[in-house]
């Protein structure tokens, strides 16, 4: 038996062909070139779906005309059907084939600063030229200055960058990964330095747990308090905008902290897995990732656990940390701070755990967002009952004093059943069908 | 030499009802928890579907664990089948599982529904599943779900009583439209969906079971059949359903059935039954005596079919 809807079909699949018609037509190599042109769109994609899958995040854009929520919902929901094959060895940072890395903390750090790729320190100004049928290259500058010569003496927002053999030389690109001549596969972390100086605690002894016996924020729910993998793990595939929107809360001082950026690091991380047989880790591929620490002075935590009477209190470094696959400064920088604020004590409601990571899902905060576009009237009509219980709504015409209310706790609500008047005028013409 | 595309797996597409098998586990094993714990919210690992969140997705997982190839689904928003909402969820859960479809009530085996229950009394062969926006009845007492969980623990329901004597105090009457909180079993507090109170008594003593799934709350909770389900009221000030008497549904003429309000121009209104599906056999029962339309919950006076449960 198969009862075809009726109404409700005809007009969605013409809404959606409505909205397939202003996309236009695009191919498969439409999908390439948007992979090609936008690496930051699909990295933003791919973090907020959290699938790493460059070509499939240029599909979703492409489907959607570049809605990213529309995008990230697709991605998402391809990701969860496909199965679970292996879990990736633990990423350790120090082994990033890093191409940026700032620190704001330091004038100069272990390693050195890099600045790598970055519109930070350029003029943002369209370049009109290419409407005239110009073309861009990536050593045509705006301003008419050829090359990055000018640019190897440029410092990183006041800090010295190093200026180590060649320098940050010009990219190119293979396979389109971004090939550094002075790019390092072992820089140290800033935080490591902090460490041993005793201004940080120290890692735990067994930092790297199995990887199968990580929570995982897809596949069990988020409760609270929130195992801190799963909010990591929640802030590495939030929304971007409402991270950033809660951060600011906190950089604009709703929050009792004033964060430093540590270190900000984009590279290059292989994904390591174990050989199902031999157990040998070996690399499956190398994906673009992004992570961010922030510090602040907090108060130590006691030594022996109770702290003494009289003694003063201490203070030491409190960390802030956030990651995201793809590369994200914005993201990992304000999820860096909420991530801080959140161990505070009293933290401000923005920057309670709940409430960050609960609203900032972009899945769940757009869909639940649009989903008011759908009918309410049954809701809505509940609602007008009890206002015009209350005898407030004007009358409708014809109906007289039906909604009339006899007032009163004792007689109110029973009074407005006694007080019926005939069925309405207008609904006469009932019995006609549909 | 062969490329590793060559011998890759073939992808195999997606799996029968679009959620891995996995999936499909974990949430029969949560809702057989929330069965056994009638009106407790039981978390689970809400997956992402191709649909937006808030659209229907608790309810779609929750069907798309049930479903199978010989089952009939309804789809019904706000009590139409051919709202463009539950035409789109219809047509998904048809496409993937292969389910015939229904509009009529007693015909399906899954009924998914946005906000209403039928108006004909739902069966023991039948599972009810709601949609949920909101599941925490406690939310607007208690904004921290910590210490809503612990309330609920404690069967701590002060806050939700207090909130509505001060309504009574204010507004002299209770203020709650749809979504009107309601005791399961004697001991949980539920929010049984944004469905109108009209509505609520038909969860009690239900004959069928009743799912409840917040996909992107990620809670599931469920009213078996034939159990409680009281509203709260005060034994002074009694539950009251949506004042609709007098109101004449314009295609069949029957009144005492949950209404949509049709505003018309001049300031008046039409009215029309919500449940689509009910309508349509009434008017084909007007035509043929071959339809039989189902013993409703409120009688064409407006009694409840359950003696004493609405005073």
């Amino acid at each position: 038996m198969y009862v075809a809807a009726r109404g409700g079909e005809g007009a969605i699949q013409n809404a959606e062909r409505l909205y397939r018609e202003l996309i236009g037509n695009f191919d498969a190599e439409t999908v390439r070139t948007i992979e090609r042109a936008m690496p930051y769109l699909i990295d933003r994609v791919m973090g907020e779906g959290s699938l790493y899958a460059p070509e499939l995040a240029a599909l979703a854009l492409a489907q959607s005309g570049g809605d990213l929520y529309e995008a990230v919902l697709m991605l998402r929901a391809f990701r969860s059907t496909q199965p679970r094959l292996a879990y990736a060895h633990v990423v350790d940072a120090e082994r990033m084939r890093v191409v940026r890395r700032i620190s704001a903390a330091f004038k100069d750090i272990p390693g050195g600063q890099m600045l790598g790729p970055t519109l930070d320190y350029s003029h943002r100004v369209l370049d009109l030229a290419v409407l005239e049928g110009e073309p861009t290259t990536p050593a045509r500058r705006h301003d008419g200055v050829d090359g990055l010569e000018g640019e190897r003496t440029a410092k990183a927002g006041g800090h010295e960058v190093s200026e180590r053999g060649d320098g940050a030389a010009p990219a190119a690109s293979l396979n389109g990964e971004l090939q550094l001549h002075g790019e390092k596969s072992h820089l140290p972390l800033v935080a490591d330095w902090q460490r041993d100086a005793g201004l940080l605690p120290a890692l735990p002894v067994h930092p790297c747990q199995d990887a199968a016996e990580i929570p995982d924020v897809t596949r069990e729910p988020l409760l609270f308090p929130a195992p801190r993998a799963m909010r990591l793990q929640s802030l590495s595939r939030a929304d971007t905008g409402g991270v950033l929107a809660l951060g600011y809360a906190n950089m604009r001082g709703y929050g009792a902290v004033h964060p430093t950026v540590n270190e900000v690091r984009l590279g290059y991380a292989d994904v390591e897995i174990a050989h199902p047989i031999t157990g040998e880790l070996f690399s499956i591929g190398r994906v673009r990732v992004t992570h961010a620490e922030v510090v602040t002075a907090v108060e130590a935590a006691p030594a022996g656990g109770e702290a003494s009477a009289d003694g003063p209190a201490q203070l030491q470094l409190g960390l802030g940390f956030c990651a995201t696959i793809g590369w994200n400064e914005v993201k990992t920088i304000a999820g860096a701070m909420l991530d801080m604020a959140m161990d505070l004590p009293d933290p401000h409601p923005s920057h309670t755990e709940e409430y960050v990571l609960y609203h900032t899902d972009p899945v769940e905060s757009s869909g639940f967002c649009i989903h008011y576009k759908l009918p309410h009237y049954v809701t809505f009509g509940s609602e007008l009952d009890v206002v015009r219980s209350m005898g407030v709504a004007k009358k409708v015409a014809g109906l007289g004093d039906y909604y009339g209310d006899g007032g009163g706790l004792a007689a109110g609500m029973p009074g407005v059943y006694s007080e019926r008047a005939a069925p309405p005028a207008v609904s006469q013409a009932a019995g006609e069908p549909m | 030499m062969p490329t590793i595309a060559e011998l890759a797996a073939p992808n195999p597409g997606y799996s029968y009802a679009f959620l891995d098998e996995y999936a499909k586990r974990e949430l029969r094993r949560r809702i057989l928890k929330a069965i056994a714990i009638p009106g407790y919210q039981v978390p689970y690992a809400s997956r992402e579907l191709p649909i937006a969140r808030g659209w229907g997705t608790g309810g779609l997982q929750v069907t798309l664990a049930l479903v199978g190839p010989d089952d009939v689904v309804k789809v019904i928003d706000q009590g139409a089948d051919d709202s463009v909402n539950a035409a789109n969820l219809r047509r998904f859960i048809a496409r993937m599982a292969g389910a015939a479809t229904t509009t009529d009530a007693l015909k399906a085996t899954i009924l998914q529904s946005r906000h209403r229950i039928p108006e004909e009394c739902l069966q023991e062969y039948q599972t009810l599943v709601l949609q949920v926006p909101d599941p925490e009845p406690l939310r607007s007492v208690e904004h921290d779900i910590s210490k809503a969980r612990l309330l609920h623990a404690e069967a701590d329901y002060g806050l939700l009583w207090l909130r509505l004597y001060e309504q009574l105090v204010r507004y002299r009457r209770v203020t709650l439209g749809a979504s009107y909180p309601c005791l399961v079993n004697g001991r949980y507090v539920m929010s049984p969906s944004p469905i109108p109170r009209w509505d609520l008594p038909k969860l009690h003593r239900a004959a069928y079971l009743t799912l409840l799934s917040a996909g992107r709350e990620k809670r599931v909770y469920a009213v078996p059949p034939y159990t409680d389900v009281r509203p709260l009221e005060f034994a002074d000030v009694p539950f009251r359903v949506e004042d609709q008497r007098g109101w004449t549904c314009r295609h069949t003429g029957l009144q005492n059935k949950f209404m949509s309000e049709l505003p018309q121009p001049g300031g008046s209104a039409l009215y029309e039954i919500s449940d689509t599906g009910f309508v349509e056999k009434v008017i084909a029962r007007s035509k043929t005596s071959e339809v039989s339309v189902g013993v409703t919950y409120y009688d064409d006076a407006g009694r409840f079919y359950i003696d004493g449960y609405l005073q």
